[in-house]
């Protein structure tokens, strides 16, 4: 187990180095911060002053090896944008963001699964394909679209909701509704596919053979076996929920950390995509450790197979 | 150039906003106003923060300088915090203050403030002005824990008064600006944006620069309450302001990034204005008839730039057949529904006696265009037009109206999208044709056809263009204090910019739309800056 766990650390410490690299690489060869930040109309001294300034003049493998070593010894770096850390700029915004992609992982849990599962016991049914219908739906919509349809009726035309800002719990529900409703159709299609094979499994009609309550077969026997593919998704859903809000944030003018992101990454603004990255790698590679650790808890030949 | 009768205008204008005031009633409404960024830097310093959208929430609300403009008419210069504007000499102005001007924090405004304001505490650093040092802020300057200015403010405020030397108090309301050279557009520079005046006292008390540029304790109608970066600006009327009782209560700024939510905030209520609405989306809104679209045209004008030492750009008759291949008129028409105009040249009619009067762009003349190219032995190489996404409004929709018109002339104008302007300016060979804007900071033209395209403008300085007359020029326009000569100098210089030695061409004055609910009596400003002082409210 510990040898499991060690080579999992040491993949996920590999992957974030990866991630960091490549994120630093690509962003300071695409584009000059000083001329970004600074804007198409800076005079010219005041551009060569912030680059100098913040050492944008040094040898890129110099700002880099500075960078990670400042990274070793616990400083993620300063917004070039005003002078904060960045750290705390990023973390200022994540309660916003978990405000929004926490109650929509709910829902998307909550709606996905026994609208998947539903639909799997009834193959076929009219349940099944209202089921499947709305999932596919809500599968190829992209967020923006829908975002604006729901702010287009309950905004515009009803009044109910406001369309955006981040005012109080009213201004969450149509970014929530939007975030979850996406989720939870792809959760219904995984949990379905999942269910559909497990229910045409020998042991399955073994059991029902046997007269084992249809009811104790699906809960005994069809739903952990068919969990570990929604098991799989749902660590996917875990991981994002740092940075997985960018478009619905910008929808809906929510400021959490995917705006922040989205501002960072077009200002060239490193210390803060920076840690942004940190944060969301951490987050995706603890959520896959614990994924994995599920696989053998769900299923223990894949513990016996690790071990 | 400031004269009398501006000046007793405005005082005039200011001694009746009070009485304007007292019938107010106290149920002031706040309002909402959805911008597509209230700062790009997060600050609300105009040394710092240096745009278009740091001048919609921050000029006439928040600060205000000694002179300023007419939002109102033709954006000339008018008295604001000072009440005399007096020549000594060529570099010496003396200015009287406006008496019983409250900061935000109770204090009366006085020479010591205005000498604070242009001091090295606040705009030039330890170095003084003009001291070339850069402080490095990773190693010497770390975090800007203090008081310390960030490195791009002396480097803004050096290039915005460049031959300051110092303030002189005379007494509590009498300063005397002291140039180090003769400057006739000394009167425009202290209308500019970037010249505002803030509170001694309150720099001294902010904990930290960012502190105070984020809360900065001004003169302006209305005071920061709350400032959350990348999310909102909330105001609050300062009732002791010196122009008359704020019309109103409270005055937030919310950022919306998206057009379509920035619409449908508007018409679903929750904001009172929509800003940054591009031109296709205002015959949408006003077909409902409870809101309207106003503005219009604002002191910015919408430039294609040429790099002379791309090959094909080297002879000047290619980039001079761009230039009369450009149906201009038509762009207006078709992108912007005919709400803006094409003005003459880089020049503002506020330049006022320095306007030349019988310039125009370059005429639309295909034939002649094709002439040139024809002289110019053009064989139809590629030429690349670097392109940002939208960075100006319309700005994907022209550059392929350009094309197509240059196409029609015989060049063959191949676009290159690019991401941000690091990538538009990179010098590599194939840098040929971009897009820029210019604006008219203030009252002459040193401010914008020497700023931007001489010697120590941004085109010369990333080595897309010179020109040793231009430049030779330039130096005159900035020091020679004969009017005469400083207006033939300009048209010359114009003439070279434009006509002979093409370093730009001007497509057309750029125009900037607000949505709002049509019940509102409020006027846009030709210009960024939002006016909601009394007198531009329930007009």
């Amino acid at each position: 187990m510990l040898r499991f766990l060690g080579f999992r650390l040491l993949r996920a410490a590999i992957t974030i180095v990866m991630v960091v690299s490549f994120a630093f690489v690509v962003l300071r060869l695409s584009g000059d911060p000083a001329q970004i930040i600074m804007g198409a109309d800076a005079p010219p001294e005041a551009i060569a002053a912030f680059r100098r300034a913040w050492g944008l003049e040094e040898p890129l493998w110099l700002q880099y090896f500075r960078y990670f070593g400042a990274i070793f010894s616990g400083d993620l770096g300063r917004s070039m944008r005003d002078g904060r850390e960045a750290i705390g700029l990023v973390a200022e915004r994540i309660p916003a963001t978990l405000a929004l992609t926490v109650p929509a992982l709910l829902i998307k849990l909550g709606l996905g699964i026994p609208a998947g599962i539903t639909a799997a016991l009834h193959r076929n049914s009219f349940i099944d394909r209202a089921v499947m219908m709305l999932a596919v739906a809500g599968f190829t919509v992209p967020s923006f679209v829908l975002g604006l349809l729901l702010v287009l009726v309950f905004a515009v035309q009803l009044g109910w909701l406001p369309s955006g800002g981040q005012e109080g719990w009213r201004h969450a529900i149509l970014p929530i509704v939007t975030m979850g409703a996406g989720g939870a159709a792809v959760l219904a299609r995984f949990t379905r596919s999942a269910m559909l094979e497990v229910l045409g499994q020998p042991y399955i009609r073994t059991a029902s053979a046997k007269g084992v309550p249809w009811r104790a077969v699906v809960w005994g026997h069809a739903l952990p076996n068919a969990a570990i593919p929604t098991v799989t998704i749902i660590g996917f859903m875990v991981g994002s929920l740092i940075a997985g809000a960018v478009v619905v944030e910008s929808v809906f003018s929510w400021p959490g950390v995917g705006r922040l992101l989205v501002v960072a990454v077009a200002n060239r603004d490193l210390a803060v995509v920076q840690c942004i990255l940190l944060l969301v790698a951490a987050t995706m590679v603890t959520a896959n450790l614990v994924v994995d650790l599920l696989y053998g808890a769900l299923d223990p030949r894949l513990r016996q197979r690790t071990a | 150039m400031i004269d009398r009768r501006s000046l007793l205008a405005g005082t005039a204008l200011a001694a009746g906003l009070p009485r304007f005031a007292i019938g107010q009633s106290d149920q002031r409404p706040s309002i909402t106003v959805a911008v597509q960024k209230v700062s790009n830097s997060n600050t609300l310093e105009p040394l710092r923060e240096q745009s278009n959208v740091g001048e919609r929430v921050m000029l006439t609300s928040l600060w205000e300088g000694l002179l300023g403009r007419d939002y109102g008419s033709r954006l000339e210069t008018v008295p604001v915090l000072a009440t005399e504007v007096r020549r000594i000499s060529d570099s010496v102005l003396e200015l009287k203050l406006r008496q019983g001007v409250k900061f935000h924090n109770g204090d009366e405004l006085t020479a010591e403030d205005v000498a604070f304001s242009f001091g090295n505490e606040r705009m030039f650093g330890p170095g003084g002005p003009n001291s070339g040092s850069t402080i490095r802020i990773n190693e010497v300057n770390p975090g800007r824990a203090g008081r310390e200015l960030p490195v791009e403010v002396p480097a803004v405020a050096n290039r915005s008064f460049p031959g300051f030397e110092r303030i002189e108090i005379v007494d509590k309301y009498t300063l005397r600006w002291v140039n180090r050279t003769p400057d006739v557009t000394l009167e425009g520079r202290l209308a500019r944006y970037g010249a505002e005046i803030g509170s001694r006292r309150g720099f001294a008390e902010a904990a930290t620069w960012l502190d105070w540029a984020r809360k900065p304790v001004t003169t302006g109608p209305y005071k920061v309450a709350e400032f959350r970066a990348d999310n909102s600006l909330t105001l609050v009327a300062h009732d002791e302001y010196w122009g008359g009782r704020p019309p109103l209560k409270q005055l937030r700024f919310v950022e919306v990034p998206e057009v379509s939510s920035r619409v449908n905030g508007l018409l679903s209520g929750e904001y009172h204005f929509a800003c940054d609405i591009p031109p296709d989306q205002i015959a949408g809104i006003e077909r409902n008839r409870a809101f309207e679209v106003l503005g219009g045209t604002i002191p910015n004008h919408r430039l294609t730039v040429f790099d002379r030492n791309h090959a094909t750009l080297r002879d000047p008759r290619v980039r001079r057949a761009f230039t009369h291949a450009i149906d201009r008129q038509a762009i207006v028409d078709s992108l912007w529904a005919g709400r803006t105009a094409i003005p003459r040249g880089l020049q503002w009619d506020f330049y006022g006696d320095m306007v030349i009067a019988n310039w125009a762009v370059p005429k639309y003349d295909l034939a002649e265009a094709r002439r040139l190219l024809r002289e110019a032995g053009y064989k139809g190489e590629p030429i690349p037009y670097r392109l940002t996404n939208n960075y100006y409004t319309n700005q994907v929709a022209t550059a392929q109206v350009l094309v197509e018109m240059w196409r029609a002339a015989g060049l063959n104008v191949q676009i290159e999208m690019k991401e941000n302007w690091s990538q538009i300016l990179e010098a590599t060979p194939t840098r040929a044709v971009r897009d820029w804007s210019n604006s008219g900071l203030f009252s002459d033209p040193t401010s914008s056809l020497t700023n931007q395209h001489g010697p120590n403008g941004q085109q010369q300085q990333v080595g897309e263009w010179t020109n040793e007359e231009f430049n030779r020029l330039s130096v005159e326009l900035e020091t020679s204090t004969d009017r005469a000569r400083r207006k033939a100098v300009f048209r010359r210089m114009l003439e070279i910019a434009e006509r002979e030695d093409p370093a730009y061409t001007v497509l057309h004055q750029n125009a900037t739309f607000t949505a709002k609910r049509r019940d509102i009596r409020w006027r846009a400003a030709p210009a960024f800056a939002m006016d909601f002082r009394a007198a531009n409210w329930g007009v």
